[in-house]
C-alpha cells in the first residue's frame, strides 16, 4: 500500500521540537555563557566579547538564518500549540502536569521578555551609537533599575526552565527516554543541567552591575 | 471518615439531555461499610429522593462488569476520573462528588459518550491484519515471556477513557486521539505478525491529531485504573515515529 | 434483481463477534447489534482460561479424553456430536486468536502455556495473565474493527432488540430495535438473524457473578415468540463469590485449592471478629462433611454444603448469608506468590486484606448451561457436519443463537474454561451456519409484509407508553431484588419441589406487579428505568422457565440437585455386591427416564414443557461415576 510520506504536521511539530534545541537552546547557552563574562568589566566585555562578535563573518546573514528565524518560527507554532491546551492544575496536582503548563506559560513569556530584550539591545543599537559602542554602560545602565533586573532575571529564569523542561520531553518525544524510570532519570539530569544554566545567567547578570 | 457513619451522602452533577444546563442534587443512604459507588447508586435509584425530600427521576449512568473490566463506568469521583465499582465509599471523602466524565459530550446525567475512543482505534488500525478468522494449521510467532509481560500491560486497555479525560490535550477543542489508541498502536506493533503493518499504524499517528498532539502532561499515566505504561508507550512510539519519519525523508 | 441478503447479530460478547467474523468473512454484510460498546460484554469477566489440547505438556492428553471430560462433566445431558466437534476444533481456535494477536501467556520458549484448571487431569488450559476472557474478546473485538473500517461491518451499539420480525411462513426476516438513547424504534430487515446475547445470571441478583446487562431478556423474547429454551433448570452456582451489594465477585477455586479453609462460627450469633474466635468455636463443615476431600470439594458439592450450613442450619455468620473463606493461617509469602492476582481483586472490591482477616463468601449464580434450543446436523465422524445449515440454528426459521445463550455445549454442568471455548466455536459454527442459510435462500421470496412491520412498531411503541404513563405501586428496581431473592431462595443451589411450585406461584405474581410500576421518570430521552421495566417483565418470563423445568426435573444431575431424588451410593459396597447391583439398576432406571433434554415452549398460561432424546453415539454413559 502506497503512503504519503510523514504527515507536514508532524514534521513541523518535529522541526519545533528540533529548533529548541538547534540552535535555539545551544545558542542560548553560548548567549549566557559569553555574558558571563561581564565580571570582567567593561573593557572586557567592549573589548574583546563585543567586538568578537561583531567581526564574525557573515554575521547579519548568522543572525538572522541561525537565530532570528529559528525562533520566530519556534515562538510563532509554540502559540499554536498552546491554544491546545486545557490544563487543569488544581485537579492534577502532578509534577509533570505543572511542567507541562509551565512550558506553555513560560514560552509566551520568554516571547514578550525577547521583544523588549532584542529590542533594547540590538534594534536600538542600530540607531543609537552609544548602545554599539558602549554595550556595557548600556546593560550596566539598565539593570541598575530594579524593576529591570527583575524582567531580565525572570527573562532569563523563563528561558533557561524552558530549555531544561523542553530537553527532558524531547526525550520522550524522539524516543530517547521510553520507560518511566529513563524519563524520571534524564529529566534529573535535565534539572541539573538547568541549575547550572541558570547560575551562569544570573552571574552574569550580577556581573554588569556597578 | 468516620465523622459521618450513619449515612452516605453524594453530590450528583445531573444533566436531562445534551446540551442542556446541569444542575446539582444531593442523595443520603444509609450508611454500610461494604458499599461502593455503584451499589451506593443502586439504593438511590430504589428510591430516588433528594435530601431536601423531593423526589425525581433515578440518576442514569453506566456500569456492566463492575469488577474493573468492562470500563464502562468511569466517572469523575470527588474530581477524579476513574471507575466507580471499585471506589469503595469508605476510602472517600464526604459527600461523594459524582461528575460525568469530562471531555466526552454527556448523554444524560452521568453517562457520556465515548464513541470517540472507538473512532480513534479505527483511525490508528489497532489491529492484527489476519487473512481471515479461519484456522491456518499454525499458530503466531513466538513471542518470550519478557515481551509478552510487557505487551499484556497494554492489552488490559478496557477503553474506559479516564486517561482521556486527565488529558489537557484531549477533549471537543482538539483532534488527539489520546494515550488510549496510541498504547493501542505500541501494543499492535510490537506482535510477530502485526509489525508488518508497523509503517501504516505510524503513517496514522503521524497525522492530525496523532502522537505529535501529546504535550506529556502524563496525568494519563497517573489515572490509569490499570496502572498500563501510557507514557511508555508514547516514548516508544516516539522513538518508532523518528525512525519512520527519517525512512520517509531519506529512503529506507 | 439480486441483492446481497444480510444477516443480523445481536450481542457483541464473544460468541456474537465471531459470528459476525465468519459471516462477513464470507462477503455479507452484517449489522451488529449491542447495548453498548461490544467491547464491555460480559466475555471481559471469564478470569480463568481456555481450554484446548495442544498436548504440550507431556501428559500425552488427547482431544478424545478432553471429549469424555467434557460429557462426563455435563453428567451426558449434551448431544455429543457438538461436543466431539468443539473439542476437536479448540486448537484451532487457539491459533487462530493468538494470530489476532491474543496475549496469551507463554512457557520459557515463547509457546502458548498451558495450565491445569476446573478438575481435569491435565494442563488443557489457556490463559493469558488474569484476564483471559478480556483477552479473547478484544481479539475478535479488533478484527471486527477491522471489517467495519472496510464496510463490511455495521455497529448499532447502544440499541436494544425487542423482538423479531417473521415473514407470512413464519420465518425470521429481521428485528425491531430501539435506540437506547433516544428511544426510536426502528425495523432492521434482514435475511437472517444471529442471537448471541449471554446468560441470565441476573435473574438471581445480587447473588450473582454476571455483569448487570445479563439479564436474559433478549433470549427471553426470542422465547415468547416461539423460540425453544432448553436445560433452563441447570445453572452452575460458584461457591466461593465474595459477597457485595451489587454484585458477587468470583473468588477463583484456586483460594480452596492452596490450602483455604471454610467455616463458620458454631454460634451464629457470636459477634467478634472472626481472628478472635478460637479454633473449638469454629465450624469447618467441608472437612467435616467430606473428610476425604475437605475444603477440595467439587464446586457443586461445595456450594450445597454452604447452603446447608447457612439456610438450613441457620448457621451463617450472624445468621446471614456468608461463610468464611480463610487464608490466615497460611504462610504469607507463599499464599501472595500462588494467588496473588485474586488477593488483589479482593483487597481493591472488600477493601480488606484476606490475609489479615478471612474473606466472606457465599454460593453465587454463575453460568446458565441452559439456554436456546439449537439444532445440529451429524456427519459420518459422529461430529457436526461443517456448514450446515442446521447446526446452531433454532427451531425457529432464519434465527441462530450460539455462546451462553444456547443450550448445547454443557450438558448438566460446565466444565472450567470451557465456556470460553463453547462461546468461541458455536459463534464460529453459527456464523458459517449463516453463511450456508443464505448462499441456499431463494432470492425470489415474498418480500416482509410491511403493513405488519408497522403494527408491530406501533405494538413496541405501546408499550412504551403504556410503561410511561403507568403509575401503579411498584419500582422496578425493588422488583428485581424481589426476583433475585425469590429465584436464589427457592430455585438456587438445592431444590425441592414445593419450594419450586411457590416459587411459579410467586413468580406469576411478580408478573403481575411489573406490569404495574411507576419508573418515576417521564423523560423520553436515555430512560433507563423504561428500559430495565421491559427487561424485568422478559426476566422474569425466564425465571418462570427455570422453575418450571426444575420442578419437572425429578432427579440429581449436575448443577440440579433434589435431595428427594437423590439415588445414593451404597457405602462400601462395590460391584458384585448386590445392593451395588441394585444401586446401578436404579442408576440406569432414571437414566430411561430422565436423560432427555427438557424444552419449555412459551404460552400466556406459561411454560409447556416436553423433552427430547439426547444423541449419546459417541460416548454412551454405561457406567455410574464412581470416585472411591
Amino acid at each position: 500500500m502506497s503512503h504519503p510520506a510523514a504527515d507536514s504536521r508532524f514534521l513541523l511539530r518535529r522541526l519545533h521540537s528540533l529548533l529548541g534545541l538547534l540552535p535555539i537552546g545551544i545558542f542560548l547557552t553560548f548567549h549566557l555563557w559569553e555574558n558571563s563574562q561581564s565580571r570582567f568589566g567593561a573593557g572586557h566585555y567592549n573589548g574583546e566579547v563585543v567586538a568578537f562578535l561583531r567581526g564574525m563573518n557573515y554575521l547579519p546573514v548568522l543572525e538572522i538564518v541561525v537565530i532570528a528565524l529559528p525562533l520566530l518560527f519556534h515562538a510563532g507554532y509554540g502559540l499554536v500549540v498552546a491554544t491546545q491546551m486545557r490544563a487543569e492544575l488544581t485537579r492534577y496536582r502532578f509534577a509533570r502536569n505543572w511542567l507541562y503548563w509551565l512550558q506553555r506559560v513560560s514560552g509566551i513569556g520568554i516571547l514578550i521578555f525577547l521583544l523588549l530584550h532584542v529590542g533594547m539591545t540590538r534594534i536600538e543599537g542600530l540607531w543609537r551609537v552609544s548602545v554599539r559602542e558602549d554595550l556595557f554602560g548600556h546593560m550596566q545602565h539598565l539593570l541598575s533599575q530594579s524593576w529591570m533586573f527583575g524582567l531580565y532575571l525572570t527573562g532569563l529564569l523563563l528561558s533557561v526552565f524552558h530549555l531544561a523542561n523542553g530537553l527532558s520531553t524531547m526525550g520522550i518525544v524522539w524516543g530517547l527516554t521510553t520507560s518511566a524510570r529513563a524519563q524520571r532519570r534524564f529529566g534529573f539530569v535535565c534539572a541539573g543541567f538547568g541549575l547550572l544554566l541558570a547560575t551562569i545567567g544570573v552571574h552574569g547578570l550580577i556581573g554588569f552591575l556597578p | 471518615m468516620p465523622a459521618n457513619r450513619m449515612s452516605i451522602r453524594f453530590k450528583i452533577r445531573r444533566q436531562d439531555a445534551p446540551g442542556s444546563p446541569s444542575y446539582w442534587q444531593e442523595f443520603a443512604i444509609p450508611y454500610a461499610p461494604d458499599h461502593n459507588v455503584i451499589s451506593a447508586l443502586m439504593v438511590v435509584q430504589n428510591n430516588p429522593v433528594t435530601t431536601d425530600g423531593q423526589r425525581v427521576a433515578p440518576v442514569v449512568w453506566d456500569r456492566n462488569c463492575m469488577e474493573e473490566v468492562c470500563g464502562s463506568c468511569a466517572m469523575l469521583i470527588n474530581g477524579v476520573p476513574r471507575p466507580s465499582c471499585s471506589a469503595l465509599i469508605d476510602s472517600l471523602t464526604q459527600p461523594i462528588v459524582l461528575e460525568p466524565l469530562p471531555k466526552f459530550p454527556v448523554v444524560r446525567d452521568l453517562l457520556v459518550d465515548r464513541s470517540r475512543i472507538d473512532e480513534g482505534l479505527r483511525r490508528v488500525r489497532a489491529w492484527i491484519e489476519i487473512d481471515g478468522a479461519w484456522d491456518t494449521h499454525e499458530g503466531a510467532p513466538r513471542i518470550s515471556p519478557i515481551e509478552w509481560s510487557a505487551n499484556y500491560l497494554y492489552s488490559r486497555c478496557m477503553s474506559c477513557g479516564c486517561c482521556l479525560s486527565a488529558c489537557p490535550q484531549f477533549g471537543p477543542h482538539s483532534a488527539f486521539i489520546g494515550p488510549a489508541a496510541l498504547a493501542q498502536v505500541r501494543l499492535m506493533n510490537a506482535h510477530p505478525t502485526g509489525r508488518y503493518d508497523q509503517a501504516e499504524r505510524l503513517h496514522a499517528i503521524m497525522g492530525d491529531g496523532g502522537i505529535s498532539d501529546c504535550g506529556n502532561a502524563q496525568n494519563c499515566v497517573r489515572v490509569c485504573p490499570k496502572a498500563i505504561p501510557l507514557t511508555t508507550a508514547i516514548g516508544e512510539l516516539g522513538r518508532q515515529t523518528t525512525v519512520q519519519a527519517v525512512k520517509d525523508l531519506f529512503g529506507g | 434483481m439480486k441483492t446481497t441478503p444480510t444477516a443480523i447479530v445481536i450481542g457483541g460478547g464473544l460468541a456474537g463477534l465471531w459470528a459476525t467474523l465468519r459471516i462477513a468473512d464470507a462477503g455479507f454484510p452484517v449489522q451488529l447489534f449491542s447495548l453498548f460498546e461490544v467491547k464491555r460484554s460480559h466475555s471481559v469477566c471469564a478470569q480463568g482460561g481456555i481450554n484446548a489440547v495442544l498436548d504440550t505438556k507431556g501428559q500425552r492428553d488427547s482431544i478424545h479424553q478432553h471429549i469424555v471430560d467434557t460429557l462426563k462433566g455435563g453428567e451426558y445431558l449434551a448431544n455429543q456430536p457438538p461436543v466431539k466437534s468443539m473439542c476437536e476444533a479448540a486448537p484451532g481456535l487457539i491459533h487462530t486468536f493468538e494470530r489476532m494477536g491474543v496475549t496469551f501467556s507463554r512457557t520459557s520458549e515463547g509457546l502458548l502455556d498451558q495450565r491445569l484448571f476446573g478438575g481435569v487431569k491435565n494442563k488443557r488450559t489457556c490463559f493469558a495473565g488474569a484476564s483471559s476472557g478480556q483477552q479473547l474478546l478484544y481479539g475478535v473485538d479488533q478484527q471486527v474493527r477491522r471489517l467495519e473500517s472496510l464496510g463490511q461491518v455495521v455497529k448499532f451499539e447502544w440499541w436494544e432488540f425487542l423482538s423479531l420480525l417473521k415473514d407470512a411462513d413464519g420465518v425470521c426476516r429481521g428485528i425491531l430495535a430501539m435506540d437506547l438513547k433516544s428511544l426510536e424504534i426502528r425495523a432492521f430487515p434482514a435475511d437472517v438473524v444471529v442471537i448471541a446475547t449471554g446468560g441470565f445470571g441476573q435473574i438471581y441478583a445480587p447473588k450473582t457473578t454476571t455483569s448487570s446487562h445479563c439479564t436474559g431478556a433478549a433470549a427471553s423474547r426470542c422465547y415468547q415468540q416461539g423460540a425453544w429454551f432448553a436445560n433452563a433448570e441447570f445453572f452452575q452456582f460458584h461457591p466461593t463469590a465474595m459477597i457485595g451489594r451489587d454484585k458477587n465477585r468470583l473468588m477463583s477455586e484456586a483460594a480452596r485449592g492452596e490450602g483455604g479453609r471454610i467455616w463458620t462460627p458454631r454460634d451464629p450469633r457470636d459477634a467478634r471478629a472472626p481472628n478472635a474466635i478460637p479454633e473449638a468455636e469454629r465450624f469447618y463443615f467441608l472437612e467435616e462433611f467430606f473428610p476425604a476431600y475437605g475444603n477440595t470439594v467439587s464446586r457443586d458439592e461445595a456450594s450445597r454444603a454452604i447452603w446447608h450450613v447457612t439456610r438450613e442450619m441457620g448457621l451463617g455468620i450472624q445468621g446471614t448469608d456468608r461463610v468464611y473463606l480463610d487464608l490466615t493461617h497460611l504462610d504469607r509469602a507463599f499464599v501472595s506468590g500462588r494467588l496473588g492476582a485474586i488477593l488483589d481483586i479482593y483487597r481493591k472490591f472488600a477493601g480488606t486484606d484476606p490475609l489479615a482477616a478471612p474473606m466472606e463468601i457465599f454460593p453465587a449464580a454463575h453460568y446458565p448451561m441452559g439456554g436456546l434450543w439449537v439444532d445440529f446436523e451429524r456427519d459420518a465422524d459422529g461430529g457436526m457436519r461443517p456448514d450446515s445449515p442446521r447446526n446452531q440454528a433454532t427451531n425457529l426459521p432464519g434465527l441462530y443463537a450460539c455462546g451462553e445463550c444456547d443450550y448445547a455445549y454443557h450438558g448438566a454442568n460446565r466444565l472450567g474454561a470451557n465456556s470460553l471455548l463453547s462461546a468461541s466455536f458455536s459463534g464460529r459454527v453459527a456464523g458459517e451456519s449463516v453463511v450456508s442459510y443464505l448462499k441456499g435462500l431463494d432470492h425470489r421470496r415474498t418480500p416482509l409484509d410491511q403493513a405488519g412491520v408497522a403494527f408491530e412498531i406501533a405494538r413496541q411503541q405501546r408499550l412504551n407508553q403504556d410503561l410511561m404513563r403507568s403509575n401503579g405501586p411498584e419500582n422496578p428496581y425493588q422488583l428485581h431484588q424481589a426476583l433475585g431473592a425469590l429465584m436464589t431462595t427457592r430455585v438456587g443451589v438445592v431444590r425441592v419441589n414445593s419450594e419450586l411450585a411457590t416459587a411459579l406461584d410467586e413468580l406469576r405474581e411478580l408478573e403481575r406487579r411489573a406490569a404495574s410500576v411507576a419508573l418515576g421518570d417521564s423523560s423520553a430521552w436515555t430512560n433507563q428505568t423504561l428500559v430495565f421495566a421491559r427487561q424485568l417483565q422478559d426476566m422474569i418470563r425466564l425465571a418462570m422457565v427455570v422453575a418450571k423445568s426444575a420442578l419437572e426435573r425429578d432427579e440429581c444431575r449436575g448443577a440440579h440437585h433434589k435431595p428427594a431424588f437423590k439415588i445414593p451410593l451404597p457405602e462400601g459396597k462395590f460391584a458384585g455386591d448386590p445392593e451395588f447391583e441394585d444401586y446401578r439398576a436404579r442408576w440406569r432406571a432414571n437414566n430411561d427416564r430422565w436423560l432427555k433434554t427438557t424444552i419449555a415452549e412459551f404460552s400466556a398460561e406459561g411454560p409447556r414443557i416436553h423433552d427430547e432424546e439426547i444423541d449419546l453415539s459417541i460416548y454412551p454413559p454405561t457406567e455410574p461415576r464412581d470416585y472411591r
